[in-house]
Parts: structure tokens; sequence; C-alpha cells
């Protein structure tokens, strides 16, 4: 057999870079979370007993749209899949990792005169 | 940290010119680095996936028309040039891929382009894809960089 290695050495020396590494990990984090929402419909849909196609038709859209949605090939539209996860009874939240500190310095009173 | 072999993942493998050069990883050393980071994390993630059942988020896109049968890694660097990787799927039954030389299915990475933005890629460059590949695709077992 032909020794596969090749790609995760490269990509090791690669990631010795900190620049390559930390955009390295910000594009998994996002893939991530695309596959998790996707995902998770996927999940909401095989439960609820419905086929891609019976998807498509509460949306209102084509067959071969929520087909692509869900096996790969096309980036998701927000539209799209807000409209797939109220079709099955669910919603989209975002959900901040930590406490949003704030950037802007606190408003001072105006000097009097 | 780069992908593991998980059981159910799939290799990724580079395509290896007659002169044992290696256009993929020529291209990926060319591309800016946070690029190049980039088209290696989505090749990772789609490794991991596999590929069969990936919701790449429009960075992972399958190829029609005449470079039907190809899949590409998609991103955008400075001045929003896009850059691109150009790969085929190794799947089949056990006995096909060792006879390709493979132990398990692999995302085989054959070359990348980059192109200014709102602009196509020429025949010509597609057509270079195309016979690459078409080489890749002729060897038993494959002749990819090791």
């Amino acid at each position: 057999m032909l020794d596969t290695s090749h790609h995760r050495r490269r990509t090791s020396e690669r990631l010795q870079d900190p620049e390559f590494q930390a955009e390295y990990e910000r594009t998994r984090q996002e893939l991530a979370q695309v596959n998790a929402v996707m995902q998770r419909l996927d999940d909401l849909r095989i439960s609820a007993g419905l086929s891609k196609a019976d998807l498509a038709r509460e949306i209102g859209r084509n067959d071969a749209v929520v087909r692509r949605l869900f096996t790969a090939e096309v980036n998701p539209e927000l539209r799209t899949v807000a409209a797939l996860a109220a079709a099955l009874d669910a919603e989209i939240q975002i959900v901040p990792r930590r406490k949003v500190r704030r950037r802007r310095a606190p408003r001072t009173a105006p000097a009097e005169a | 940290m780069p992908a593991s072999p998980r059981p159910d993942g799939w290799d990724v493998i580079y395509y290896r010119t007659t002169d044992g050069g290696c256009p993929a990883d020529d291209f990926l050393d060319g591309c800016p680095v946070k690029v190049s980071a980039q088209l290696v994390a989505v090749l990772d993630d789609v490794a991991e996936a596999p590929p069969p059942r990936y919701s790449g988020g429009g960075r992972w896109e399958v190829m029609h028309g005449g470079m039907r049968g190809f899949y590409e890694v998609r991103a955008q660097g400075p001045r929003r040039d896009q850059f691109r990787l150009f790969c085929i799927l190794e799947n089949g039954t056990a006995l096909e891929l060792a006879r390709r030389g493979l132990s398990r299915p692999a995302i085989a990475v054959v070359t990348g382009l980059r192109k200014p933005w709102m602009t196509a890629f020429s025949q010509r460059d597609y057509e270079s894809v195309r016979q690459l590949g078409v080489d890749h695709r002729a060897q038993f077992p494959r002749r990819i960089e090791e």
C-alpha cells in the first residue's frame, strides 16, 4: 500500500506558523458550525419522518435545492435555513460563547462651562 | 490540528507528476498563508466528514460540465482573488482501492489555480487540470507524494 501520510506531515509543519494555525482553526470552527446546523436540521427531518422532497414542498422550494443543502456543494442561505427550521418546528439561535465586552467607553457628563 | 486517521475518515493524497513535481503542494506553498490555511482546513474537514455526507458551506463544491468528476475547494484571498484546489474522490470496493494502492478512500488533490475576482478560468486552464486528472487516474497504483 502507498504511504498516505504526506498531507498530515505537511499540515503539521504548516501549523508551526502561528498565522497559519490561527486561520486554520478559525476556518475549522466556522465549518463545524455550518455542519452542525445542517446536521441538526437533517436529524429533525428524519425524526419528523419527512423526506427531503417533503421538506422542500413544506418551504416551497425545489427538491434539488434541499437535497444539495444536506449533501454538500452549496453555501446554505440563512433564509433557507430559517425556513427549514420553521418547517421542522425549530428555530435558529445565536449563542454567545462568553459575555460580550463593551467596546465603547461609558459616556461621561459634559463638562460644565 | 491536522486530520487524524479516523476509522471512517478519508485520506488526503497529493497527485505527483511524471517528473516528480507535486502541483498541489507547490500551489499551497505559493498561496498567502491565510489562504493556504483555509484550503487545508477545508480538506481536513471534508476528509473527516467524510465527503459523501459533507455539507461544506460553499467551500467544497462539486464541479459540472467539462469538469465533471472533480470537486473544488474554494478560498478568497487578498483583493478578493479566488483560489481553487481541484480534487478527485478515490472511492470503491476494497479490491478496487487496493488496485490503486490505497487502504481506504481518499481525496486526491490534483492541483490549484488562482484568478482575480469576477473572472473565469479559461478553457485552457481547465484542460490543464483535466489532463493532470487523466494522468492521475491512469496510474495503478496511484502516483502520489509520499
